[in-house]
């Protein structure tokens, strides 16, 4: 059965066996080539996986694009303490829809991707940190995980190798918070899911003041590939910097929007024009959203050269982010858009930064009167004083997603703010 | 219903409703390979995340009893301390009570023996715990900005007209509350919507009565 968003383009490294419901048991995964990177990363020994996960030059998928293998060698080597391994899959960046089809469909892709981080890591027990609202997705989940166990992949002995790997499926309450890697493991440890201050970095304290690694979904489903052809081999695709292949979350105003798993570097504009199928019938393109709505938006103009790599979008004046590509045509209303976005932030802040807490309630206001036709044209001032203020002064980078699309979006949309703010005539009508 | 539209998890994301919503819960939540469980669980490590359904309330049922406490004392052995398992125990107390009374969160401190302030600091903190009851199928619809460009917010305005409620008000007859969610991780099926545990992608407005007698046609 193919998945029905399908495009000839596509490198389906991760996403191969998306729409297959078997290969979701344990028995169709292996028959599938499935728990074969695990045994060989035991026969390589911790050093040599980690080696190879440098080698691919594999970079965190959960936005910040933090090489992987670096991020595991910052493990201490001793195990003087417990260890652990978490899993992200507090997915909630508006935008981004690739972890809940890896959870759901290739379950054991993502198990075998943690037992292998556990294992290079010196993780005793992996935590994996499903987001609240996917009780489907983390049923599928377990009754994987379940069998991971029954068949002796996961426990005390996993796969007769004497090294023990417990996985426990942690289930969130709804706070994109938790997203970020010290609130999660403060999430996971029964508090408030408030980001912590860095150093100390999770590698020396992390969960409950233990050594830890925290890496997305996706990340880890790349790990077996990896392992089992070498990091050489996955080098093939992508650019240098960018190596491999990366799911692209496609929203918004396109014809046929979906997951799309193409190697790194690929043109935005094939992408949207293309693999997509172009704009919806008789519009054209406004601007995009290359990276989940915490990055700058890009205009028509800045889209066309833009290549999707994380180097490529950061040349067009953005950030690759999480490949949340959110396509807006000529019928979108910025002012409306964005002020919706920043309201997102301002419900999710947790609280403890002043500038964040304070500053995204506020800007949010101030862009509500200015979509009503109340606004002055001192408030575009106001809005870049008060964001460019929440940038870097916060304990994470919340903060800074509020800027993000509020300066861009004045930067480069200010007709639209203007026109609100002397005619209250609206641009768009979404 | 189609052939297809038979096969769980058969969701064909851009192309529309292609009877995704007539597929019953189990089909979607596809049990023939997930399995029909009982309701204490099989192995600890997936103890936080089942039964996934919230629509049995009991406001009175005792805090976990027989299989429940099962579950509980099960899902205790994955964390290495008891506040580390509150998340956890906060999320099955609401499976049994549809909502988290101050009660109900000083039992729970009661059981984790932490202070019963800090309780409810932490359940106050997350959106998903309900500090007050709701309807019987609590319908969470995304209006965040990709379901919002294709039209997210007619979907919710739709639900409050056929369900004769206003934002986060519940209806006479119990059934429905309606809420506005932020992004559910589907945007490439907007309009997303959550009814308790399901999800319904590719919702438009013309889709909602028919969903509406459905749930109510669940409940009898």
């Amino acid at each position: 059965m193919a998945y029905p968003y399908t495009h000839a383009k596509e490198v389906r490294l991760l996403s191969k066996h998306f729409g297959d419901p078997e290969a979701r048991t344990l028995q169709g995964w292996k028959a599938r080539g499935g728990y074969q990177a695990l045994p060989r990363a035991f026969e390589l020994g911790r050093e040599k996986v980690i080696d190879e996960v440098k080698a691919s030059g594999l970079r965190g998928r959960g936005g910040a694009g933090f090489p992987a293998g670096v991020k595991w060698s910052f493990m201490p080597k001793e195990r003087t303490r417990p260890h652990y391994l978490l899993c992200n899959a507090d997915e909630s960046e508006p935008g981004t829809f690739k972890d809940r089809e890896l959870l759901r469909w290739t379950p054991h892709q993502v198990i075998e991707g943690m037992a292998i981080a556990a294992y290079a890591t010196g993780a005793e027990h992996a935590y994996i940190y499903c987001r609240g609202e996917f009780f489907e997705t983390t049923q599928v989940f377990a009754r994987a995980v379940e069998e991971a166990y029954e068949a002796g992949i996961l426990g005390k002995d996993s796969m007769g190798s004497g090294v023990k790997i417990d996985l426990t499926v942690h289930v969130g309450a709804g706070a994109y918070i938790c997203g970020e890697e010290t609130g999660l493991m403060n999430s996971l440890e029964g508090r408030r899911g408030q980001p912590r201050v860095k150093p100390p970095f999770p590698a020396q304290a992390g969960y409950m003041g233990m050594p830890s690694t925290v890496n997305n979904v996706e990340t880890l489903s790349s790990v077996p590939f990896i392992v089992t052809n070498g990091g050489e081999a996955y080098r093939a695709y992508g650019t240098p910097d960018s190596p491999g292949t990366k799911l692209f979350c496609v929203s918004g105003h396109v014809r046929r929007p979906g997951n799309y798993e193409l190697p790194l570097g690929f043109p935005l504009m094939e992408l949207i024009d293309d693999v997509c199928g172009g704009m919806r019938e008789g519009r054209s393109l406004k601007g995009v959203i290359p990276g989940g709505s915490s990055v700058p938006i890009l205009n028509a103009e800045e889209c066309r050269d833009c290549l999707l790599s994380y180097e490529g979008v950061v040349k067009a004046g953005s950030q690759l982010g999480c490949a949340s590509v959110i396509v807006m045509d000529d019928s979108t209303d910025i002012v409306k858009q964005v002020r919706r976005m920043v309201g997102f932030y301002a419900h999710e802040s947790c609280g403890q930064c002043t500038p964040c807490r304070e500053g995204s309630a506020w800007v949010e206001k101030i862009l509500r009167r200015i979509e009503d036709g109340r606004g002055t044209e001192e408030d575009l001032d106001t809005l870049v004083e008060v964001t460019t203020q929440m940038e870097g002064t916060t304990i994470c980078v919340l903060s800074d997603s509020v800027a993000a699309p509020v300066k861009s979006s004045i930067n480069k949309f200010r007709g639209e703010y203007l026109a609100r703010i002397r005619t209250g005539e609206k641009v768009g009508a979404v | 219903m189609s052939e297809s539209s038979k096969i769980p998890f058969n969701n064909p994301g851009w192309a529309g409703n292609t009877g995704e919503f007539d597929l019953t819960e189990a089909q979607v939540r596809g049990d023939d390979y997930v399995g029909k469980r009982p309701p204490e669980g099989g192995h600890p490590s997936g103890a936080s995340s089942y039964p996934y359904m919230l629509a049995d309330k009991h406001p009175d049922a005792p805090l976990f009893e027989g299989p429940y406490k099962e579950r509980w004392e099960k899902l205790r052995t994955r964390y290495p301390n008891a506040r580390s398992a509150l998340l956890p125990t906060l999320g099955m107390a609401q499976e049994l009570r549809g909502h988290l009374s101050p009660e109900t969160l000083d039992q729970v401190a009661k059981l984790l023996d932490l202070p019963p302030a800090y309780v409810r600091g932490v359940a106050t903190f997350y959106t998903m715990y309900n500090k007050r009851p709701v309807g019987r199928f609590l319908i969470q619809v995304c209006t965040n900005i990709s379901c919002n460009l294709c039209g997210g917010e007619d979907v919710l305005q739709a639900f409050l007209n056929n369900t004769g409620t206003e934002l986060g008000e519940t209806s006479e007859d119990g059934n429905f509350t309606v809420i506005e969610a932020e992004c559910l991780a589907g945007c490439g099926f907007p309009t997303t919507v959550q009814i308790n545990s399901r999800y319904y992608e590719n919702v438009t407005p013309k889709d909602v009565p028919g969903i509406l007698e459905r749930l109510k046609a669940q409940g009898e």
